[in-house]
């Protein structure tokens, strides 16, 4: 590396620090507050400071302060019985709707800052996340992974947090009218959590279902442009990548008692159905509790 | 002493490794190019693997132990098809040759790349997962080919205990290969918004472990790891290099016209290799043999960054 191209690394370096030092005092605690959380996260880091799965605190808080900010400030999210995740593996399963996964982003953010100690949730995503350019590193830098079921066992055994959303796509991406109606939900997450003995902790997410009503999903455009699903939105496409931005909805997110099944993972389906049941019903129960504490979507 | 045969012995690290695998061994070479200055106790043979000259060094030579180096990596265009012939069928004749001369042991030297980039990988793939290398990347069909042969020759010819190694990228002084070659350039390229885990492993630890798999007599396919993972980004950092970041509909064009015209040594498959990981477990060679590597992160990349040439 020349000298200038040194000069030009510390430069933006330089830049970085300078705009750190602009931001309003609230942005700079949470920002403190964000990397004194990260440090506290129970993971092994090797001598460049990366997990064995690809996390990296020091990029990762980077990743993280926009959401945090978010968590604060926008979404101004409330917590109710985040006590109650246990200790070492655990398995957190939400709903899943407004079509971006900021509620992945709220759920994780609030793991880290509410819950003691700190717990960095991992995100097992779909195949097409790491994908797309940006989202894959911020994704893989922060410790989310493709969900595999060999991914998911390795991080089982590590005793990590793992959140799953197991409505997938077709939550995200459902429209208005459906929100708070939970999709039909993957079988794979009670077959794992029975092979590893994992507890499964239900989530509630209320707010996320009004950020972004979903008028009309448009399916053969989707397919053209080979993504998930092709939304339309009051504001999207109509006003451009503007368009994407969430309304400012109040999130409440409530975690119930954990759940720990009993049996083989080998069991036929409607043994397994009957247990997703059991944990469905759990995730209604939470969002009808916090649906009734709020006067309107945005309070 | 017993006597080891090392196919491809010419090459950079096929040096180091007779160089590593002389302190128990009586050691004999062949390779296409020859090896001026070698130790003079060394008898080398330059030989083509598919030809009548390389069954006469095995006849002469009747080695206990062969190791398999002897694939060619670069890529240029132009050969493609004579790569392919030279490497999968000299491979085959190679291993029948192993069969016929009675050898005892064979180590095959294949590659963690050979189960391809893919966004569905899952970190640290078992040796059970499949090679879909050639899915993106047809430029490596003929490593993936040899990898089957080898380990279907596992199983067909016990008679010879055969060990197939896939190691994690090298990297050293003398190491050349895809990674290797990568991070010792000016500027290397890297996918704007994209930054895999990337594995790697110093080439001492590298012949050490083709040293332990002749020692342990192991018989089997077994990926094989070294220190552990970085993001390719701090990897370049490593080598004091600034990556050239661009996006991916930038250099798709640029590296399909810049390999075509002989000016880049990849082929566009390998632009995967910048987007997605494909990280392996050393577990099973770790249970089998006791594998620790010597050298750490942070000394296989300051090995790196000294460039030796070969004496």
């Amino acid at each position: 590396m020349s000298e200038a191209e040194r000069e030009r690394g510390s430069a933006i370096a330089r830049l970085v620090d300078t705009l750190t030092r602009r931001l309003p005092d609230s942005v700079r605690e949470l920002d403190a507050l964000v990397s004194e959380r990260l440090a506290r996260v129970p993971t092994r880091l090797n001598e460049y400071g990366v997990d064995r799965f690809g996390l990296e605190p020091s990029h990762a808080h980077r990743g993280l302060l926009p959401s945090a900010v978010l968590y604060r400030h926008y979404f101004r999210v409330v917590t109710k019985g985040i006590e109650q995740v246990p200790e070492g593996r655990v398995l957190l399963i939400a709903n899943h709707a407004g079509q971006l996964p900021f509620d992945a982003a709220m759920l994780g953010v609030a793991m880290l800052l509410e819950a003691e100690p700190p717990r960095l949730a991992r995100g097992l995503g779909e195949y097409w996340i790491p994908q797309l350019p940006f989202v894959s590193e911020i994704v893989t830098r922060g410790g989310g992974l493709v969900g595999t079921p060999e991914n998911f066992r390795a991080l089982i055994d590590a005793e990590e947090c793992v959140m799953v959303f197991p409505e997938g796509v077709r939550g995200m991406n459902k429209t208005f009218r459906e929100r708070y109606r939970l999709q039909r939900f993957g079988t794979g997450f009670v077959r794992l959590a029975l092979e590893t003995s994992t507890p499964i902790v239900p989530v509630g997410i209320v707010g996320s279902e009004e950020q972004q009503p979903g008028l009309w999903d448009v399916k053969p455009l989707a397919r053209l442009l080979g993504m998930p699903a092709f939304p339309i939105t009051p504001t999207f496409p109509l006003l451009g990548p503007l368009g994407l931005l969430p309304l400012p909805v109040k999130y409440r997110i409530h975690f119930g008692a954990p759940i720990r099944f009993e049996g083989s993972a080998s069991e036929d389906d409607a043994a397994i159905q009957a247990r997703v049941a059991t944990v469905k019903i759990a995730i209604d129960k939470l969002l009808e509790a916090g649906r009734r504490e709020r006067k309107n979507p945005f309070m | 002493m017993r006597k080891v045969l090392i196919t491809g012995i010419a090459s950079p690290l096929g040096r180091q490794l007779a160089r590593r695998l002389a302190a128990g061994w009586e050691v004999c070479g062949v390779d296409t190019r020859s090896w001026p200055g070698r130790p003079r106790e060394l008898a080398m043979h330059v030989a083509d693997l598919r030809k009548r000259e390389f069954e006469e060094v095995m006849r002469a030579e009747r080695p206990h132990a062969v190791v398999h180096l002897g694939v060619r990596r670069e890529m240029r265009r132009s050969d493609a098809r004579n790569r392919h012939d030279l490497n999968v069928r000299g491979s085959k004749r190679l291993f029948d040759h192993c069969a016929a001369f009675g050898v005892k042991q064979l180590v095959v030297v294949s590659t963690g790349t050979a189960y391809g980039a893919a966004p569905e990988n899952p970190l640290y793939m078992s040796e059970d997962e499949p090679l879909s290398a050639s899915r993106s990347y047809p430029e490596i069909r003929d490593r993936v080919e040899v990898d089957a042969l080898a380990s279907a020759f596992v199983w067909r010819v016990p008679e010879v205990r055969t060990a197939v190694l896939r190691p994690v990228h090298v990297l050293g002084p003398h190491s050349t290969g895809m990674l290797a070659d990568y991070l010792r350039r000016l500027r290397p390229p890297i996918v704007l918004g994209y930054d895999p885990l990337i594995q790697v492993m110093h080439e001492d630890d590298w012949a050490e472990s083709i040293a332990l798999s002749l020692t342990r007599e192991i018989a089997g396919v077994f990926n094989v790891t070294g220190p552990g993972q970085v993001p390719l980004r701090t990897a370049i950092a490593e080598m004091h290099r600034l990556p050239l970041a661009l996006p991916e509909f930038v250099m798709r064009p640029w590296i399909r016209t810049s390999f075509a015209a002989g000016l880049l040594p990849w082929p566009e498959g390998a632009i995967d290799y910048l987007k997605f990981p494909v990280t392996i477990s050393g577990e099973r060679f770790a249970e089998e043999t006791g594998w620790k590597p010597l050298f750490g992160l942070r000394e296989t990349f300051a090995a790196h960054r000294e460039r030796r040439s070969q004496p």
